[in-house]
């Protein structure tokens, strides 16, 4: 007599999942997989939305740290760029006519000879790369952005400074035919040119970049074109925007927003969570696009790759 | 017919809400935070600078009896520029919040101009007016801190917040004015 007793641990056979079914939920699986994955994807897709096509060459950054790229859409949009306007969102209308054509940048003051550079020449003098850097702007804000261009201690090869030169000082284009608020007589924003400036050791540092592109296409007037300064550890005021003139100094030049307001706003002008403006925190920061805020990160997060440079600087002196 | 232009009245201060809902919801703000202070905040002072206004030309234009709506609403926004201070900016961490307050001139001014219209909307009960309305002359005072914290909330002075100081200083010229009685209205 064939006398089947189920052990203890057995199911009874109608617990056993159909063929049919099994198959199906492995297809589900497989399909959520390929959602999570392609997710990014879209989400890549999404920010490049409404971007003009790419239409430079350029090594891509391989985004290692798998930050979240702000949109083109917000980065081109939201703008501080005095010159036009103090409001963020009037910028790129005001902007959409600037003239970057011819443009010319003047090498001088300490170097083995001043010259003039056209904007075309320079462009083939120097490959081209992207680096995805974070973006912190001394009022609160931040973003993500995909900057194209090259490394500023290339420029400085190729402008041969001479040994004494200790700073590098920058400045933006005078226009008033261009730029509204430099029509204003004494109620513009600020004194212009605009002017920032870095040390030299920092000016050298390889995050120190020259931007010429954004999401790999011609860098918008309104983010600066067509060349500007991106230093990520610093507080944005501190990456100058439209640049004619590049002078290699002995003394540290006197940065427009120092200028400005010299109790708020210094030379160094590090990202500091722990060094606060004299009327706001700078422990945290709002994203732009996000409604939540998130920790400021101790030199906008280059600490490894720069704090080296402001060993036994008291910080909170040279903020 | 007082009524319903009192109900046209509210719906004419409720746009300014509106608008900011329609924009965080609906069309998308690229930094909330910052956007519900300026839009609530510039409500608040203009709202102000319309009480004040109306308390001072009453004599020769009487709208006084809408002096109350927009007065509360002009607190209802600065209630609401408060909250966003309380709840998104400091995310509702009171150390924060307390830090904040007796370090930064900035914020303890606007938070000394709040707690005065928070007295005036209280007493403006009945029940309390007839007994505090005297003391509703620290709208001025609310007015000057209000206007000193509106100007310290810019990286720099640009032409829109030197309209805001000017309407201030007529107002507080015309004020002058009159209390000295060199205008009569």
């Amino acid at each position: 007599m064939n006398y089947i007793k189920s052990k203890g641990w057995e199911l009874s056979e109608n617990f056993v999942t159909d063929e049919r079914f099994f198959d199906k939920r492995r297809k589900f699986l497989k399909l959520g997989a390929a959602l999570a994955i392609s997710s990014a994807y879209v989400m890549d897709l999404a920010a490049k939305e409404s971007a003009p096509s790419p239409n430079l060459e350029y090594l891509k950054d391989p985004n290692l740290q798998h930050l979240t790229l702000n949109s083109y859409d917000q980065i081109t949009s939201y703008n501080n760029f005095y010159e036009f306007s103090t409001n963020k969102e009037a910028v790129r209308p005001l902007a959409k006519n600037f003239k970057t054509e011819p443009w010319k940048v003047t090498i001088d003051g300490l170097v083995e000879k001043p010259f003039e550079v056209d904007m075309h020449e320079l462009m083939k003098k120097f490959s081209l790369e992207e680096r995805i850097y974070r973006f912190r702007c001394v009022e609160g804000w931040a973003m993500v952005v995909p900057w194209v261009g090259f490394e500023l201690s290339k420029l400085i090869k190729y402008a041969r400074p001479l040994l004494s030169a200790k700073y590098i000082r920058f400045e933006t284009l005078y226009d008033p035919k261009q730029f509204p608020d430099q029509n204003r007589g004494r109620f513009a924003a600020l004194d212009y040119p605009y002017v920032e400036g870095l040390r030299m050791d920092e000016a050298m540092n390889p995050l120190a970049f020259m931007v010429t592109g954004l999401y790999g296409h011609t860098l918008p007037p309104q983010n600066g074109a067509p060349i500007r300064l991106a230093v990520p550890w610093k507080y944005g005021f501190k990456s100058i925007k439209s640049i004619v003139k590049i002078t290699f100094t002995d003394t540290q030049p006197l940065n427009t927003w120092q200028q400005a307001a010299s109790n708020e706003y210094g030379f160094y002008a590090n990202v500091n969570p722990h060094v606060d403006h004299p009327r706001w925190s700078q422990a945290r920061e709002r994203v732009l696009g996000k409604f939540f805020k998130q920790d400021t990160l101790m030199f906008n997060g280059y600490e490894k790759e720069v704090a080296y440079m402001y060993k036994g600087m008291d910080l909170r002196k040279w903020f | 017919m007082v009524l319903k232009k009192q109900l046209f009245l509210v719906i004419l201060l409720l746009l300014p809400l509106l608008f900011l809902l329609y924009s965080l919801f609906v069309t998308g703000v690229k930094d909330p935070i910052k956007y519900i202070y300026t839009i609530t905040g510039a409500t608040a002072l203009t709202l102000l600078y319309i009480t004040t206004s109306i308390s001072m030309i009453r004599k020769a234009v009487n709208l006084i009896k809408y002096r109350r709506t927009i007065g509360l609403f002009s607190f209802f926004y600065a209630l609401l520029h408060f909250l966003n201070f309380i709840v998104f900016d400091m995310e509702l961490k009171f150390s924060s919040v307390l830090k904040a307050t007796l370090e930064k001139p900035f914020i303890y001014l606007g938070l000394i101009a709040f707690l005065i219209l928070l007295f005036m909307a209280v007493t403006s009960l009945r029940v309390f007016f007839t007994k505090y309305y005297r003391y509703h002359k620290v709208i001025y005072a609310v007015l000057i801190l209000a206007s000193i914290h509106f100007v310290m909330a810019q990286k720099a002075l640009s032409i829109n917040q030197w309209f805001y100081l000017l309407i201030m200083f007529i107002i507080g010229i015309f004020k002058f004015l009159q209390r000295t009685k060199m205008i009569k209205i």
